[in-house]
């Protein structure tokens, strides 16, 4: 066998809500990403708690960095036949097929996952649950047992697993690891001594002790969060953003920040918007659903120039929609939402690690800008998990507040006074001469409630245009051109999570000799206008590829760039399909291929 | 009196405001000039206010008013105070933020019935339970004052107005009987036409140390010439029984329960915990170290 160096493994593992099926995807993406390897996985997961609802941990482990999944996976493991029937066909030929061989019970035909996979994908049947019992006297630890099964047939570092099983279980009874390894060992001992049928092959790590950790959108949203030094966050239940509530409600406290579930998300948002009025950092996060309750008090947020932070997964909509299928169908109300013209500032990362850039400078803006700002994620990015390295050192600043001066003391203080860059000195309360009343109502200078024709002009203006140098903020990318330098035949439009799967369908229209390049749009609102058509005068064909059915990216830059562009979009509350993109790029620069040939 | 031919002393104006201004609590007013229909109650009530912050002496730059929609939106304009006026019926989240923010200030919630109880009703059971530190001023005149006259969540049976033209049929709310099973930590109702109890009432509740509600009658001197009147208010208002216990929830409840003959006073208070206690026992839990809220300068 010739010694493989450039590791590209996708694994699969499908059961039933209860299953351990998240848990053990988990143990493998921290595993591997300590053992060196890059990682990027995606779980899918019902929404039901326990019953019959479909699990799925899928995991890429890669020598080189990747920015999405594969369409198919090399492997699929089966903790439940009647959920992973319907996965056989994602399982690429000569890719392997592992599932329990002795089902508790008889099966009915058709019922058992042998009797599904195609000729050309490799079956190893081994009995998960008989192995679980010998090694831990319960049937319960099937999912270690697969997992160790796994790893043991593909030489996985099984160093690596016991640690990260250790670290899994830290703070419970020791009896627990000890029972997982057990479980664990006993699958990985089956699975070396079992001949390898398929072309599955593990290549060397990257590097080890690169200090690279496996950490979820969400977590990263965390992260960023803390190293602002957000004050205080308010929020309410609603997937897929639940976890960051969760996670800042156990951490933030630790360096002494306030964190309160609120009764709804309007009190949410109310909260948020009061605490950044009294001068700390907050923030709230919600999904589609909830971020329609919080356009009202956003436009109040943008109307009393109030600094506050919402970070929005997106998920399947309209109304209750699909809460555990990604979407990126909440772009227009991020972007619009609410009454009135009311400009707002809104970041959508592409991708783990901008999560946690989007978070810091989100709070750098809000305070900077003195108004609302959104990092829209979706549930994919929310979910993802992606082995990033942090910065050791809080790379944000921890103020950026306009303040009042000793001039504005003395005379009569205006808190909307119009500045040169439209952005007016803030005192907050407990200040002396700083003393101002805020309102929804339109106002003067002074803040006083007056709708004169000229009042309104003019306070419109104001808030428009501050906003316009956000998309020169120091170390923020607001958009990023990938590929091809100079004129391409096809150039791609992507933003928010599907610009991973944008960047790896363009890289292989490469390959395959199309001139093509790629750029990710982050900050959607401003939208960066010139770099966005400079990108566009380079290309001759645009194509903007999106989760959504209206296609909300692509007349947000239609309309400011006027150029037509091809829109490929999908609600199938996946990800995209890299492969889906390939075709229409190939499609679309096909053109001067053809001719080039003749 | 000796005689009925005596004329009364005359009031001089001018000794008046100086009189007024003796008192120091014109300090606590803004210039701006308020906007209320003549004869409103609201005109007690900001005096009230100022009266009662100059009584506890505490300073302008430390306190911030939060308003809704209603005629109480621009109470915040009128005082010599920051001022939030925010969205209709979401002016407690509002409150809660900032003094969840700076523990240091001291935060007044104005707003009328409508505003809390119509469309902000959702709000008021968890500032309460919560005891978040700040003091709600509730004005209840029983109509929408600022959209010239609707039925109100506590618009009495029958009451006829421009959406109910044909007599209110829904049952009205009774405000003291929610808050006291809320659990709010200090509950009082005062009335517009007696301005110095009213006065009074408001420095205890802005002084006591926990989420304090008071509710106020009021007239609506424009829209309501039948119900709510200064007469018929002036009438049916009662003081506390001499020996109420507000330490007694029950007894606070058996006092509210007849709203047709409402009790002026403290109905119930009691000493708990605050929202912010509790979240820097929360961060003492967490093992981290609560964050001294500095004056800001």
């Amino acid at each position: 066998m010739r010694p493989i160096t450039n590791t590209d493994i996708q694994i699969a593992v499908c059961g039933s809500a209860g299953d351990g099926t998240i848990a053990t995807g988990d143990i493998l993406n921290q595993a591997m990403a300590r053992a060196g390897y890059r990682v990027i996985a995606f779980d899918v997961y019902p929404a039901e708690i326990r019953g019959f609802g479909e699990c799925i941990a899928c995991t890429r482990i890669t020598s080189e960095q990747v920015y999405s999944l594969k369409q198919q996976s090399d492997v699929l493991v089966s903790l439940n036949d009647a959920h992973a029937i319907a996965h056989v066909p994602e399982v690429r030929d000569y890719g392997a097929i592992i599932y329990d061989d002795a089902p508790i019970t008889t099966l009915k035909e058709g019922a058992h996952i042998s009797g599904h996979i195609k000729p050309g994908q490799l079956p190893y049947g081994l009995p998960m649950r008989e192995i679980s019992e010998r090694a831990t006297s319960a049937g319960k630890s099937r999912n270690m047992v697969a997992l160790g099964f796994v790893a043991g047939l593909y030489g996985l570092p099984r160093e690596a697993f016991h640690q990260t099983i250790a670290a899994k279980f830290k703070g419970k009874a020791a009896a627990i690891t000890e029972g997982n390894v057990r479980a664990f060992d006993a699958g990985y001992e089956e699975g070396a001594a079992t001949f390898q049928l398929d072309t599955v092959r593990l290549g060397a790590p990257i590097e080890s002790g690169t200090g690279a950790i496996v950490i979820s959108g969400n977590r990263a949203i965390v992260r960023g969060c803390l190293d602002a030094k957000v004050g205080t966050f308010f929020g309410y239940p609603i997937t897929p953003a639940t976890t960051i509530l969760e996670m800042l409600a156990a951490q933030l406290p630790r360096q002494g920040g306030r964190v309160l579930q609120t009764e709804d998300e309007i009190a949410a948002i109310g909260a948020t918007i009061g605490a950044g009025y009294a001068g700390v950092r907050a923030a709230t996060a919600t999904s589609g659903p909830g971020l329609a309750l919080m356009t009202e008090m956003m436009g109040l947020g943008v109307m009393a120039e109030v600094p506050c932070v919402i970070f929005v997964s997106q998920r399947g909509g309209p109304s209750t929609g699909m809460p555990t299928k990604t979407e990126q169908s909440d772009l227009n109300l991020a972007v619009y939402g609410g009454s009135g013209d009311a400009p707002r500032i809104v970041l959508a990362p592409t991708n783990v690690e901008g999560c946690y850039k989007c978070a810091g400078k989100a709070f750098e803006l809000a305070e900077k800008y003195q108004t609302p700002v959104i990092v829209l994620l979706d549930l994919y990015l929310s979910n993802r998990l992606e082995a990033v390295t942090l910065p050791v050192k809080s790379p944000f600043a921890p103020n950026l507040a306009k303040g009042i001066s000793t001039r504005d003391r003395a005379g009569d203080y205006a808190r909307f006074a119009l500045t040169d860059d439209y952005i007016s000195p803030r005192a907050l309360p407990g200040q002396e001469g700083g003393i101002h009343t805020v309102t929804g109502l339109e106002h003067t200078e002074a803040g006083r409630p007056k709708d004169t024709p000229e009042v309104h002009t003019k306070m419109t203006e104001k808030r428009h245009k501050k906003l316009a140098s956000a998309v020169r903020h120091p170390e923020l990318t607001i958009a990023k051109r990938f590929g091809d330098a100079g004129k391409v035949d096809v150039g791609i439009l992507a933003w928010g999570s599907t610009f991973g799967e944008a960047l790896e369908a363009m890289l292989e229209a490469r390959r395959e000799g199309i001139r093509c390049a790629a750029m990710k749009v982050v900050m959607l609102s401003p939208l960066p206008v010139e770099v966005i058509r400079s990108f566009c005068d380079d290309c001759r064909e645009i194509l903007v590829p999106e989760l959504n059915y209206q296609g909300q990216f692509a007349n947000l830059v239609t309309a400011a760039t006027a150029r037509a562009v091809h829109r490929l979009n999908r609600v199938s509350g996946r990800p995209m399909h890299v492969e889906d993109i390939v075709i229409e790029i190939r499609r679309l620069g096909g053109g001067t291929r053809q001719i080039a040939a003749a | 009196m000796s005689g009925t031919s005596e004329l009364p002393e005359p009031v001089y104006l001018e000794e008046k405001l100086k009189e007024i201004q003796g008192t120091g609590r014109l300090k606590y007013r803004s210039k701006a000039l308020p906007t209320w229909c003549p004869g409103c109650g609201y005109f007690s009530m900001t005096e009230g206010v100022a009266s009662a912050m100059n009584k506890l002496g505490i300073a302008s730059k430390d306190t911030v008013i939060v308003s809704g929609i209603g005629c109480a939106s621009r109470f915040p304009f009128f005082m010599n105070a920051y001022g939030f006026h925010s969205l209709h019926g979401r002016t407690l989240p509002v409150a809660t933020g900032i003094k969840l923010a700076n523990d240091r200030l001291t935060v007044i919630v104005v707003g009328g019935d409508g505003d809390g109880f119509a469309i902000g009703g959702g709000h008021i059971p968890h500032a309460a339970r919560r005891n978040v530190d700040i003091t709600y001023l509730l004005f209840d005149n029983g109509i929408y004052g600022l959209t010239k006259g609707q039925v109100s969540p506590t618009s009495v049976l029958g009451f006829k107005t421009k959406t109910s033209p044909y007599d209110n049929r829904d049952l009205p709310l009774n405000p003291l009987m929610m808050l006291l099973s809320y659990r709010a930590s200090w509950v009082g109702q005062a009335y517009a036409g007696h301005p110095h109890h009213l006065t009074d009432m408001i420095a205890e509740a802005i002084a006591h140390r926990g989420f304090s509600y008071l509710h106020i009658l009021s007239p609506c001197v424009t829209f309501d010439k039948t119900s709510m009147t200064y007469q018929n208010l002036g009438l049916a208002v009662r003081d506390l029984p001499a020996n109420h216990d507000s330490s007694d929830l029950m007894a606070a409840m058996a006092q509210a329960m007849d709203p047709s003959s409402p009790a002026l006073g403290v109905f119930y208070q009691e000493d708990r915990p605050t929202l912010g206690d509790a979240m820097d026992e929360t961060i003492r839990a967490a093992g981290g170290k609560v964050q001294e809220q500095a004056a800001v300068a």
